[in-house]
């Protein structure tokens, strides 16, 4: 059985405007699956999304998306795509009703086909009842989620997202991401562009980071999320008398934004700090094994890097 | 809106997909329906919709007299000839100035360029669709008062309609060739101009100054009239309204009209030709060059 295709395979890929390198030599293999793809600003994301869709091309190096030569075959790459950009770019003056089920004929979709697909990814977006005001009176959220809807209309095989919580209040942060995270479920793999390493953190199951251009790390997020052998603990504001204790066991502790931090070693260690909450009388609110953030690991690859 | 998402399911698109070419004509039905100010408020149908009716209204007029004259001695009068109704569709300029922006500034402006060509679309296919789009309209809204003139001059025939219709064969390829040629160019040098701006406003504003400032600069060369016949002068060649003309009569007549300042000219229905061939090639180079970038 031969392995399945990458999402995104590319090789020595490098894309320069003059003096300016936005990507330098990219080495990447990204499975399936909902992948967040982390930068700053100028980090080289859009750069890499629009070589995707074969809007920009390599200056260096090459670029498979879905198993497809983007070079070769731009167009069979752009009929499995579906594509959100950051800006503003839908028709202001026609209904999100008709700009979706246009997208979805431009697309290839048959017409009709077309306005059914429109009418039921605007139902997934939670659009349904706007569906026919004009998109000038939407609101940031509505718009946002308007463009997911074009990008989803032809049932792509990859949807490339660019900062879609962008603008978003945030409620409508957490009901795009609770979206996103959906639409791996839909058999739709997802390449989610952001600078918010909290939003891939909460719906990616691979990262890519880049800065300057240049990969930091590529990795499954939960690999790169490893715990950090310290235990965090909140018994509300009597920290001291915990502290004293532990140490008095042997476990280097101390306070930090209201918790507990301790040096645990095993599970033995965690039963001594559990049995030294109970001891004392502390209501124990909360007690978990302390993880890096994708930060911690941004900052710490790019440094070393 | 509460903004609220439902989970209703997903369904996967199981049904046949087109590539290039079902692309390229959505872009063109879209392109077609936004001239025409279909699904949009009533205001966006205003414009097209009475440019029409007003480009029909000679033919009403021609067909309603050639029935009220009929069996008497002024039945031979008519109001206009389809040579120069073909010139009457010259109005069409100012429903180029007003649509030809907007099937293309919009798409510039509001940044849907990225979108559109993130399909199976690519510059040349964009290019098609909107000039096509806009010489198909150009070309019904040009035909559509011939045919009905055709129609009604027929039925109101002293000679009968198959009398008047063998008699006026001719003008069955005559018609759709020049009202052809007039609404390519128009659609093609049309777009062109408008793609060089993102606002409306100012793509529609150049479209007419093209036009008339050429025409009045060719006026300024071609120089003193004698009566009303133009001196000859192939300084005619630059003015961009009367070249469709020429290439109207020279279809209709096999010759630039006598009233022309190119009929003097040696050769000067080749050299309208060649302008006007060069004039589309022009502007669709300019078309292709203006959307080749989107991709790079």
């Amino acid at each position: 059985m031969t392995p399945a295709p990458s999402l995104l395979r590319t090789r020595s890929l490098s894309k320069r405007y003059g003096a300016v390198t936005a990507l330098d030599g990219l080495d990447l293999d990204v499975p399936a699956g909902r992948v967040g793809l982390v930068g700053a600003n100028g980090a080289g994301k859009t750069t890499l999304f629009r070589m995707m869709l074969g809007l920009s091309h390599p200056s260096a190096g090459s670029l498979e998306v879905c198993g497809l030569d983007v070079a070769a075959d731009p167009i069979g790459v752009r009929s499995r795509l579906g594509y959100m950009p950051e800006h503003d770019c839908l028709p202001l003056d026609q209904s999100a009703a008709d700009v979706v089920a246009t997208f979805g004929e431009l697309s290839g979709l048959p017409a009709r086909a077309a306005r059914q697909r429109a009418s039921d990814v605007l139902d997934l977006v939670g659009l349904d009842e706007a569906r026919f005001r004009p998109i000038g009176g939407f609101s940031t959220g509505m718009r946002q989620r308007a463009k997911l809807a074009q990008a989803l209309v032809a049932d792509p095989q990859l949807v490339l997202l660019d900062e879609p919580t962008a603008g978003l209040d945030p409620i409508g942060r957490e009901e795009m991401l609770d979206l996103v995270a959906r639409l791996g479920t839909f058999g739709i793999s997802v390449l989610l562009a952001t600078h918010l390493l909290d939003d891939v953190q909460q719906v990616c199951d691979h990262v890519v980071m880049l800065d300057g251009g240049k990969l930091v790390v590529s990795g499954a997020t939960g690999a790169l999320l490893e715990r950090t052998g310290v235990l965090s603990v909140d018994v509300g504001a009597e920290r001291e008398g915990l502290i004293e204790r532990l140490v008095q066991q042997g476990l280097p502790a101390a306070t930090e934004g209201g918790l507990v931090l301790v040096q645990v070693q095993g599970e033995t260690d965690i039963d001594i700090v559990r049995d030294a909450v109970a001891d004392l009388g502390l209501p124990l609110h909360r007690m978990s094994s302390r993880r890096t953030s994708l930060d911690d690991v941004f900052l710490d690859r790019a440094s070393s890097g | 809106m509460t903004g609220a998402v439902y989970d209703r399911g997903y369904r996967p698109y199981e049904g046949d997909q087109g590539g290039r070419r079902a692309a390229r004509s959505a872009l063109f039905r879209a392109s077609v329906r936004r001239a025409l100010g279909l699904r949009r408020s009533w205001r966006q149908k205003v414009a097209p919709f009475t440019l029409l009716a007003i480009a029909v209204v000679p033919a009403i007029v021609n067909v309603g007299l050639s029935y009220v004259t009929r069996d008497s001695i002024a039945s031979d009068i008519q109001l206009l000839t389809y040579r120069e109704y073909v010139g009457v569709s010259n109005t069409l300029l100012v429903f180029v100035a007003l649509t030809a922006p907007d099937i293309v500034c919009p798409d510039r402006r509001q940044r849907v360029l990225p979108l559109l060509f993130a399909r199976p679309l690519v510059g040349v296919d964009y290019v098609l669709a909107k000039a096509g789009a806009m010489f198909a309209i150009l070309f019904a809204f040009s035909f559509l008062p011939q045919v009905l003139l055709f129609v009604g001059q027929m039925l109101v025939s002293d000679s009968g309609a198959l009398r008047y219709a063998r008699d006026n064969a001719e003008v069955l390829w005559q018609v759709p060739v020049a009202v052809g040629a007039l609404a390519l160019y128009y659609a093609t040098l049309g777009v062109a101009i408008a793609s060089l701006s993102s606002r409306r406003i100012i793509a529609g504003a150049s479209i007419i100054a093209v036009f008339l400032v050429s025409s009045i600069v060719s006026g300024v060369l071609v120089g003193a009239h004698d009566g009303y016949v133009s001196r000859p002068s192939a300084a005619a060649l630059i003015d961009l309204l009367s070249l469709p003309l020429q290439l109207r009569d020279i279809v209709f007549l096999g010759h630039i009209g006598t009233d022309d300042p190119l009929s003097g000219i040696a050769h000067g229905g080749l050299y309208a030709g060649l302008v006007f061939v060069a004039v589309v090639l022009a502007a669709m180079v300019t078309l292709y060059v203006r959307y080749d970038e989107v991709e790079r």
